[in-house]
């Protein structure tokens, strides 16, 4: 059964599954952060990591709060994040979520909850201070008890990701794949791989989340307005000028242009074999 | 005008617009299942046949336009609609997990609301109750079937079929075939068994078992094989089409070998003893979580010029599937959009997986994603045109597994990439698309109904729901609901008015034309008032 994809997502996975990877609550900065949480991860533990997981589980709130939380967990976040916070089809590993390490109190986890994380495809939940708390004493004691456990764990690390060839991955940007029509190693991709790590970095090689693309209405006066694309469907067309002002029209009555700089990204993806994917990692990874 | 006999006039007017009446009462078994009343959709596909496709001919192409809203019920939870609405006696009964609702479907007037108490379970979805006689059927995130009387809510039993404590859940809507209440489960995250059981009506007493997979810790062998949709059923074979899903491990077959008979599988089963009759499997040695549990719908029609009993799928894994439903023969395998995970067909019509698009550590690019080309939601099929008409998820995804990840539950991750909805139209004797309407990026997810008047309603991925034309797939009339269908559009009809109804965010919609009980301009009305 699956993960079901739409199957089993509050909100709708289709829609989600563009923003899948994105839904992430340790990040600002989804990708950044992502990386970092997985660095944070380590595959082995030195005693002195061992000693800070025993302190951190001995520190953890009451068994009774963390079960609890664990049943308003199972309620209303299992279906995304898993049954053991470690990451469902949806809803990332929380257990390796920085967020929720750096989380004192559930601060920071209450704001996320409450907020949602709409844009990423997380709804806001409507929980009670003392749900949030119990919720925030499960995961605590999710992310420890993760911690003392090898192997099993889901995700990716950057490791992974280093089976590719450089040299054939810097022929295909600038040969098949035609990356260079767009961009530069020596321009907007300078340092991308201090910027990006391991999954974050691939999953912007392959489509970077929410481009910002851009909407140009020509008004039946002849006049054009242009500026970010706000909104789009079949019936309508939204935009935000420069000044932040919102104008949508009938899509069937303007004429109207949606440039959207990553398209590239998704033609190309019925084009990649595998290796082509590894070997741009590789050359991307060198662009340091 | 030639003059009718008075009686006939008034046949027709009774036909026409009946007059309100106390209904007589509709009592829920295998024959109204077969057959439903106009004014009932008494399971969760309507009838047993997996169409969803109604009969009814008061929305037309030509008046759709003017379709609005007739009322809408608030269920104020967080928890989005998946249910596909139970209509019997004039009382709508749908669910999102933990609730149940009675409803007025002349009013949107709340009769009653059962919630069960807090639990457990994995509260992903609920889609929807069963019915027999004067009682609902009703699965709870964590594991119990629950009867209740329809009249008031009150539990009747209440009967643990899947044990929650090991990793199952239960989300499906029960298919009531005789007095049989067939309950299907679900569970991923574990190594656990798939089974579909029969339950006693009058008790939740079990009358069969059937296993799609071997008891739990069998060496070699595969796990999973859950059964959480509803499948379908052919009263003149006596046999019951049911889908599975993915195996477990889901990511890595390291622990099982072979095709992992049967999960991904469609399977036709008596209905009175849960016997096997034959099985057919989309997906052999799946690594993708690509279930086959979309709805199995029963089409009789030519084939190629021939009559045939037909089981029809647009399956999660990309391809669509026509076989002979008598025997499980293929008829017909074609990929309906972009895949990239198999290397031909078989001497069965089941795809080869390429083993080298396993999840690897380094990553795989998949089509579709993990959500599939399609999912659980309804398809259509319109007997008019032909055409089976799904909404379609062209997707890419990245699919990881090392050994690290394990050998239990998901044992690996991946990632969709890409994502657009289509609303497609497919030619059932050729696998071929007749035309393809665009749904917006990401994807729409929504079901899909098509009408005898030649409608089909469905949703799109900024939560409009939209009725097209089935001949040709254009825009006719469209709403916008505030949030993206995740429910399968059902219709009916009540003292002469057709209704759609579809259920979005929490919100459940009912669609109907004007009611028209006084053409004349509104000042003529009222001048006559004031005479």
């Amino acid at each position: 059964m699956s993960l079901y994809f739409c199957s089993h997502r509050p909100v709708c996975l289709f829609a989600a599954s563009l923003l899948t990877a994105t839904l992430c609550l340790s990040a600002q900065s989804t990708s950044a952060q992502r990386t970092s949480t997985q660095s944070s991860n380590p595959t082995v533990q030195t005693p002195s990591a061992r000693r800070q997981v025993a302190k951190a589980v001995a520190g953890t709130p009451s068994t009774a709060l963390a079960e609890s939380g664990n049943t308003v967990f199972q309620g209303n976040c299992a279906f995304c994040h898993g049954r053991d916070a470690g990451g469902g089809e949806t809803g990332p590993d929380l257990t390796r979520s920085k967020l929720v390490g750096d989380d004192k109190n559930g601060e920071k986890i209450g704001a996320i909850v409450l907020n949602g994380r709409v844009e990423q495809g997380m709804p806001k939940f409507n929980l009670s201070p003392e749900q949030i708390s119990a919720v925030t004493a499960y995961l605590h004691k999710q992310k420890a008890d993760a911690d003392l456990h090898q192997g099993g764990r889901r995700g990716v690390d950057v490791a992974d990701l280093q089976t590719g060839n450089a040299g054939a991955g810097k022929q295909y940007f600038n040969g098949t794949g035609n990356c260079v029509s767009c961009h530069s190693a020596n321009g907007d991709l300078a340092h991308v791989a201090k910027k990006y790590r391991g999954l974050a970095l691939e999953e912007r090689l392959l489509y970077p989340k929410n481009p910002p693309m851009k909407l140009s209405v020509t008004l039946p006066s002849g006049e054009t307005v242009s500026g970010r694309l706000a909104y789009q469907d079949e019936f309508t067309v939204a935009l935000k000028t420069d000044d932040g002002r919102y104008q949508s029209w009938p899509a069937a009555k303007v004429k109207f242009a949606v440039d959207d700089p990553a398209q590239a990204h998704a033609d190309l993806l019925a084009k990649y074999s595998d290796d082509d994917i590894h070997n741009l990692m590789a050359y991307l990874q060198t662009l340091k | 005008m030639n003059k009718l006999p008075l009686f006939s006039l008034a046949a027709i007017a009774a036909a026409l617009f009946p007059a309100p009446s106390a209904m007589r009462a509709q009592d829920v078994d295998s024959a109204m299942l077969s057959n439903p009343p106009r004014d009932s959709w008494p399971g969760y596909h309507g009838d047993y046949s997996g169409l969803r496709h109604t009969k009814l001919t008061q929305i037309t192409p030509e008046n759709v336009g003017e379709l609005g809203m007739a009322w809408a019920f608030q269920t104020n939870q967080t928890a989005a609609i998946k249910s596909s609405p139970l209509l019997v006696n004039g009382v709508l009964y749908f669910t999102v997990p933990d609730n149940v609702w009675a409803v007025d479907a002349r009013s949107g007037h709340q009769i009653w609301q059962y919630t069960y108490p807090q639990n457990k379970g994995l509260h992903i979805g609920q889609r929807g109750v069963g019915m027999y006689k004067d009682w609902l059927f009703f699965l709870s995130p964590d594991g119990h079937a629950i009867s209740l009387d329809a009249k008031t809510g009150k539990v009747r039993w209440n009967v643990v079929v899947a044990d929650s404590a090991k990793g199952y859940w239960t989300t499906m809507a029960p298919l009531v075939v005789h007095n049989h209440v067939i309950v299907g489960v679900s569970g991923d995250f574990d190594n656990l068994h798939g089974y579909l059981k029969a339950l006693d009506p009058e008790t939740g007493d079990q009358q069969w078992e059937w296993d799609s997979t071997p008891p739990d810790g069998t060496p070699n062998a595969p796990s999973g094989g859950m059964t959480w949709m509803t499948g379908t059923y052919d009263p003149k074979l006596n046999l019951l089409y049911w889908g599975t899903g993915n195996p477990t491990p889901v990511l890595t077959a390291s622990t099982r070998p072979g095709n992992g008979l049967y999960t991904c599988s469609i399977v036709a089963l008596n209905p009175d003893t849960g016997k096997l009759q034959w099985a057919f499997q989309p997906s052999p040695h799946y690594t993708h979580d690509w279930d086959a549990v979309e709805t199995p719908v029963l089409v009789d029609a030519d084939f190629h010029g021939q009559p045939r009993k037909m089981l029809m799928q647009t399956s999660r894994n990309g391809y669509f599937f026509v076989l002979d439903r008598t025997n499980g023969k293929s008829l017909l395998t074609k990929p309906y959009g972009p895949t990239n995970w198999a290397t031909g067909l078989d001497e069965k019509g089941q795809p080869i997986p390429n083993p080298a698009k396993d999840p690897a550590s380094d990553g795989r690019l998949l089509f579709p994603d993990e959500g599939g080309l399609t999912n659980y939601r309804s398809p259509s099929f319109d007997p008019k045109t032909g055409l089976f008409i799904v909404d379609a998820h062209p997707s890419y995804g990245i699919y990881f597994a090392k050994p690290a990840d394990g050998t239990v539950g998901w044992a690996g991750a991946d990632y969709g990439v890409w994502g657009k909805g289509v609303l497609q139209a497919i030619d059932y004797q050729t696998g071929e698309t007749k035309w393809t309407h665009e749904l917006g990026r990401g994807g729409a997810g929504a079901g899909v109904l098509t009408t005898d008047s030649g409608l089909t309603f469905t949703g799109d991925s900024a939560g409009n729901m939209l009725a097209v034309e089935t001949a040709t797939g254009k825009t006719l009339w469209h709403a916008g609901t505030g949030a993206q269908m995740q429910t399968s559009p059902i219709s009916y009809e009540l003292d002469g008015r057709q209704y759609v109804l579809a259920g979005s965010g929490s919100v459940m919609f009912a669609w109907a034309v004007p009611e028209v009980s006084d053409t004349r301009p509104v000042t003529s009305q009222v001048r006559k008032l004031n005479q």
